[in-house]
């Protein structure tokens, strides 16, 4: 009895979870088409998520290409299929792997860095300051974060899908003895507009679960640096596995036949 | 209660965290015009009373009516309104720390009235300096500055917009004395100045004594006592005389030990 009345509370205590993050979601996303705007701190959250974050996801996507066209070809070279590697390496970088570990990524670094401010603003009260200041705290804190992860994350990405090719590119033509000219046609030839269009979608979606999480768990974080701390955790544990959850969902609404 | 007309005016007030009553129907008047201190001990709810008039916590029950308008349950815009006429100043002064000093003092003149940069940073190193800092510290950020430093910048900003109504949320307290009688100066000063009605709430007697025109006493959620700070030594009530000598013996020593 006692385990069922324990699990009862685990299931009524997930309800009202998802009840409180789609209250937040909804007022949130509310705000971004709502005047007041602040486009200077859009302009600094663009800067933030996008133009800093450029370099981890630069690295990450040159030795996922990298290992990409090593991995395929030892595996195509034993059916004697090594010419599909620019294919294999173009379309996984696109479709999956550069929108997904870039928003990995991204969510360690700015998830975290976003739920340790708000979280900090919290617990020394300048939330509530901003309130006594006439200032909405989901318009002037959340929504320029929302908008700005649903922007940039798509820019990231897309710069990721370029390195990404090239640093196949690069191992295939300099180590594995690809003709340059070729490997450019074959990845150029069985390369779809959908393939990019559905990794950009996916990054759009990424940049707001990011951004939405690491706002949630600040702004609702309780008792001084542990709960920052806590905040931080779950903002970055929470978009990661909605990452992958949804990246799912996407890949099922573009490509299940 | 009411006498004069009623700034502030609360009535049956109740506010719990769970199962906790932190505020009991607490009935409270502020006149227009009167600097009010509501005195009480750790953890009695006066934070939480000066958060459910601000806005920034929803009370359970009860009404709060600032110049006759109902404002519990006001929200948006008509909420943004009410805040306009509001000042406060916090326990930890809250600067935004991101910002440099000038901005945070400048923040509700930009933010709410839409002045522009230059003239908002003018009157904002004018403010700097009526709270004994100079106009080298406009650029400078909260984090570069003393606790006391800090809670004149936080007044500073608290009164930036001339609002109506003036909260401070121990303003004296986790300072030293010396600092602590600089800053009761001057929130004196700038209540006069700007002819607002203040509402503070310290535990700190001395405090409470050189800024307040009246005294509360909060006690178990309610208010157990009000008169001005010349009658306070002789109140007659027991909870009021025990808070007043930090007794360890009394009521409310004794209900701590009971629950």
């Amino acid at each position: 009895m006692n385990f069922v009345a324990a699990l009862g509370r685990v299931f009524l205590n997930f309800l009202a979870a998802t009840g409180r993050l789609a209250i937040f979601t909804g007022i949130s996303v509310s705000h971004i088409v709502r005047p007041p705007f602040y486009p200077h701190l859009l302009l600094r959250q663009v800067i933030e998520i996008g133009y800093y974050s450029l370099p981890v996801v630069g690295l990450t996507a040159v030795f996922t290409g990298m290992v990409l066209a090593l991995q395929s070809y030892t595996g195509f070279a034993r059916f004697n299929a090594e010419s599909a590697v620019a294919t294999v390496v173009v379309l996984s970088v696109t479709r999956e792997l550069a929108p997904v570990l870039a928003g990995l990524m991204v969510a360690g670094r700015i998830g975290a860095a976003m739920a340790a401010e708000i979280g900090t603003m919290r617990v020394t009260e300048q939330i509530d300051a901003l309130s006594t200041l006439s200032t909405n705290p989901y318009k002037y804190l959340v929504a320029p974060r929302l908008l700005a992860g649903m922007i940039m994350l798509p820019c990231c990405v897309f710069v990721a899908d370029i390195i990404g090719v090239f640093g196949g590119y690069l191992i295939s033509v300099h180590k594995l003895g690809f003709n340059p000219a070729v490997y450019l046609k074959n990845t150029w030839q069985f390369l779809e507009t959908v393939d990019v269009v559905s990794g950009l979608v996916k990054a759009g979606v990424f940049g707001f679960l990011i951004a939405l999480m690491g706002c949630y768990h600040g702004y609702h974080s309780r008792g001084g640096a542990q709960g920052v701390g806590a905040a931080t955790t779950n903002a970055v544990v929470s978009a990661s596995i909605l990452i992958l959850g949804f990246n799912y969902v996407i890949t099922e609404a573009f490509f299940a036949t | 209660m009411t006498e004069t007309r009623a700034k502030i005016a609360i009535r049956g007030l109740q506010k719990s965290f769970g199962p906790k009553h932190v505020l009991r129907s607490l009935d409270l008047d502020v006149r227009d015009g009167e600097s009010l201190v509501v005195i009480g001990g750790s953890g009695t709810g006066k934070s939480v009373l000066i958060k459910c008039i601000v806005g920034i916590l929803t009370p359970d029950g009860g009404s709060i009516k600032i110049d006759g308008e109902e404002v519990i349950g006001v929200t948006g815009n008509a909420r943004d309104r009410v805040n306009q006429k509001l000042g406060m100043l916090f326990q930890g002064a809250a600067l935004f720390d991101s910002l440099p000093l000038w901005e945070n003092v400048a923040f509700g003149l930009m933010s709410a009235h839409g002045m522009g940069k230059t003239e908002a940073r003018e009157i904002a190193i004018e403010l700097l300096a009526d709270v004994g800092l100079g106009a080298e510290a406009a650029d400078m950020y909260p984090a570069e500055l003393s606790v006391g430093a800090q809670k004149r910048v936080g007044l500073a900003r608290a009164i930036a917009t001339k609002p109506e109504i003036l909260f401070f949320d121990e303003p004296t307290t986790g300072i030293d004395p010396i600092m602590g009688d600089v800053i009761d100066r001057l929130i004196i000063d700038c209540v006069r100045q700007l002819g607002a009605t203040a509402l503070t709430i310290t535990h700190e007697m001395e405090s409470a004594r050189r800024i307040g025109d009246r005294i509360a006493m909060i006690y178990d959620g309610r208010i157990v006592w009000v008169g001005g700070v010349d009658e306070i030594d002789d109140s007659g009530n027991e909870v009021v005389d025990q808070f007043i000598h930090g007794r360890i013996e009394g009521p409310m020593t004794s209900a701590a030990g009971a629950a």
